[in-house]
């Protein structure tokens, strides 16, 4: 196993402030979300194990030397990863479309999906999630809009489109807050703001918001 | 095609503005000495970009050359990485020079066949050197000229054969969860190239009734695109910039960490920006006075 502070990036000298700085700013940038429906998910999800593994023993480490005294304070064990599985779609030929997905035999998936006829949001949605995989971004963005129009109340669809459309806020490093369209200070982009902000008032902290 | 991928500069130190042009001169230095003088004319950011993705460690020495007589320049040192680069460069000028003559006819052709005439014998070398790559390169420009035929209405279909084309250049990489990386930031940085450079040509394409995705997928006004359908490619540009973002977190780039990490955070969505609003070319114009 690597040494634990080189995997978060910090001497062993440092505070438990500074360790845990730098492993929240890590477990941000490899959260799952960042990497849901991503074909390299599994590296990260291997990386995501690392920091926790790595903050966890640093944590007990510090612990025994302080004679029990230290307190944990971190969030470790609280990501989880983000890949299909428990979903109520009770239609087997979904459920397998799903599995193909996440093995990413894309081929398969798409293929399973051609050959049924009725066309509902999950279909959209599932289609969607394969031109994702493959990098066809305008497509899955259109996927998954007929998915929200057909079902508006399905959260998995709205959070597919509410990632094509930026509203999702993506890891940035520090100093760095760039879009390619101005299209802050509307509507929808302050309401995500002001949802971000209570996201950060109840988590404390984690979240970039986008203006 | 090529010229739109670059660091933003203001974000970099002096340190790792100079690893910045220690790449692009290492790559000018070894198109030079594998190829000639020719090949190193037709240097392009884009290709400097591919240099430092594929290779990780900068040791730079500093060196005159023909552009820059009087004042030493850091440039990178030779390695297979910049060797790499240089072939893979070269047979991707080759076949857009081709593309070039295909598109224009014989007067407005003259140049792309005076260019392409000049590298023809670079291009036999590198083939030689990468008969995988350049005949994988040759099979996705087929692939396009078909979608180009069909007056292809999607905006996927045409930046994916683009998009394999770039990637296809991570084969060489030994290490496979580096390869993997390697692939989907290339496959992304292709499909950012082609739309980009599809906006990019919007009014001119329309001019001289060439085949362009964007016109074809948006609503515009004589080539001038509506602000929701700007705000649209806008989005779908900044999709595969997030993905290539999300790649790169996911392998070490050595000392090209800083140059590569302020082109997929800020690099990239400022060109992008520019190209959308109608002023990259005059920022280029004013940045040469």
């Amino acid at each position: 196993m690597r040494d634990p502070y080189e995997v978060l990036g910090v001497p062993s000298t440092a505070t438990d402030e500074e360790v845990k700085k730098a492993y929240r700013n890590l477990a941000r940038k490899y959260h799952p979300d960042n990497y849901h429906d991503n074909p390299l998910a599994d590296l990260a999800q291997e990386r995501m194990k690392e920091i926790n593994e790595a903050y966890e023993t640093i944590q007990s480490q510090r612990k025994a030397q302080n004679g029990g005294g230290y307190s944990q304070s971190g969030y470790s064990g609280a990501y989880s990863s983000g890949t299909y599985g428990s979903y109520y779609g009770a239609d087997p030929l979904y459920q397998r479309v799903r599995a193909a997905i996440n093995q990413g035999n894309l081929n398969l998936a798409d293929e399973l999906l051609n050959s049924r006829t009725d066309r509902n949001g999950e279909w959209q949605f599932l289609k969607g999630s394969i031109c994702y995989r493959r990098g066809w971004m305008d497509e899955a963005k259109r996927y998954f809009e007929t998915a929200v129009q057909m079902e508006p109340d399905n959260l998995e669809y709205r959070h597919a489109l509410d990632v094509m459309e930026g509203r999702q806020s993506a890891y940035q490093p520090e100093g760095y807050h760039a879009m390619t369209t101005t299209g802050c200070g509307n509507d929808t982009c302050s309401r995500v703001c002001g949802t971000l902000l209570c996201i950060n008032c109840l988590t404390g902290g984690g979240f970039y918001c986008c203006c | 095609m090529f010229g739109y991928v670059r660091p933003a500069l203001d974000k970099l130190d002096e340190e790792n503005r100079d690893r910045f042009q220690a790449a692009y001169c290492g790559l000018c230095h070894t198109l030079g000495r594998r190829y000639g003088l020719v090949a190193r004319m037709f240097l392009n950011y884009d290709l400097t970009i591919l240099a430092m993705l594929l290779d990780t460690r900068c040791d730079s020495r500093a060196c005159h050359c023909l552009v820059h007589p009087i004042r030493k320049r850091p440039c990178a040192c030779q390695s297979a990485a910049l060797d790499t680069a240089a072939d893979l460069s070269v047979i991707l000028l080759w076949w857009q020079l081709q593309d070039g003559i295909a598109d224009h006819g014989f007067w407005k052709g003259l140049k792309y066949r005076a260019a392409s005439l000049l590298l023809r014998r670079a291009y036999r070398k590198a083939c030689k050197l990468r008969p995988d790559f350049d005949e994988g390169t040759r099979g996705r420009l087929d692939e396009l000229s078909r979608l180009e035929q069909e007056n292809c209405a999607s905006l996927d279909r045409p930046a994916d054969c683009f998009a394999r084309l770039l990637a296809q250049a991570s084969q060489g990489e030994p290490d496979p969860i580096r390869q993997r990386v390697l692939e989907q930031m290339l496959y992304h940085l292709g499909r950012w190239i082609y739309l980009v450079d599809a906006a990019d040509d919007l009014k001119k394409d329309l001019r001289q009734g060439n085949y362009n995705p964007v016109a074809l997928r948006f609503s515009h006004a004589e080539g001038v695109l509506t602000e929701e359908s700007r705000e649209e490619l806008g989005r779908t540009l900044d999709q595969s910039v997030r993905m290539m973002a999300a790649a790169f977190e996911l392998a070490d780039f050595g000392e090209y960490e800083k140059v590569i990490e302020s082109t997929v955070y800020a690099g990239l969505y400022l060109v992008g920006a520019a190209v959308l609003n109608g002023t990259f070319h005059q920022k280029r114009t004013r940045d040469k006075q």
